[in-house]
């Protein structure tokens, strides 16, 4: 079983409601891991693991920190986003990758490394001595990576 | 009385794109494109005159981004090639400042 498309994931809605995760800017810690096309990642995700994770040079396990820009709003809808990820000098193969926290907002709810969002390639992208990059959508209201309408 | 329930959204049309390269880097007019996207992004469904000067504007950017780019790529050089030399590796520097 392969990734089968991206999701949102259904812990992350709930945690939400907690007030488990920060988007800000100077707020939490979110992280991008790669998978391999083994790795079985869906709504039902509910945190971060190694299984069928990534390996190879250029890529550490657990993957890397993401550089999240402020959530902001157009008309009702408000969103987030993060910069571009660039693995460097990296020979990896990715078919997907998970988003998650790695410093939630425990207060209320225990979580370790909760996951956030599942994000489904379309095939296996590779780099060889090279840079892989992620690249996200235009931040705005129709299309940024995470929106609240 | 009724509320619009929250409604969370993500990009569902693989609006996420994975770019590789292999045994290089990205080059400046590459960065410089993707840059543009971040910075402008152009509706398909804009009045024509309105998307044509988009565009035109959109193309403008990415010259003066590359141009920038190599700037920075240069200046980066120097600075590899005096940490270099100052390590007691001209002949690297070299090789370096000659790339």
């Amino acid at each position: 079983m392969a990734f089968t498309g991206n999701f949102m994931c259904t812990s992350f809605k709930k945690e939400l409601m907690f007030g488990a995760h920060d988007f800000a800017a100077a707020g939490d810690t979110f992280k991008m891991a790669l998978y391999t096309s083994s790795a079985t990642l869906d709504a039902s995700t509910t945190a971060y693991s190694a299984t069928n994770e990534v390996s190879g040079t250029g890529y550490s396990s657990g993957g890397q920190d993401l550089t999240s820009v402020d959530p902001a709003t157009s008309g009702t809808t408000a969103y987030g986003d993060f910069a571009d990820e660039t693995w460097t000098t990296a020979t990896i193969t990715a078919r997907g990758a998970l988003i998650y926290n790695s410093t939630p907002n425990t207060t209320s709810i225990a979580l370790t490394n909760p996951s956030v969002v599942v994000l489904d390639f379309g095939s296996d992208k590779t780099s060889t001595a090279g840079d892989f990059t992620v690249v996200f959508p235009t931040a705005d209201a129709s299309t940024a990576i995470i929106r609240i309408a | 009385m009724n509320v619009t329930p929250l409604k969370t959204e993500y990009a569902l049309d693989f609006g996420i794109e994975v770019r590789t390269t292999n045994h290089r880097g990205f080059t400046p007019e590459e960065v410089a494109e993707r840059c543009a996207d971040r910075i402008l992004s152009v509706s398909d469904e804009a009045p024509a005159a309105i998307r044509d000067q988009a565009y035109a504007f959109r193309k403008k950017l990415v010259k003066l981004l590359e141009f920038y780019m190599r700037e920075a790529i240069k200046s980066d050089r120097t600075t590899v090639f005096n940490a270099l030399n100052d390590a007691g590796h001209p002949d690297l520097a070299e090789l370096i400042r000659r790339l």
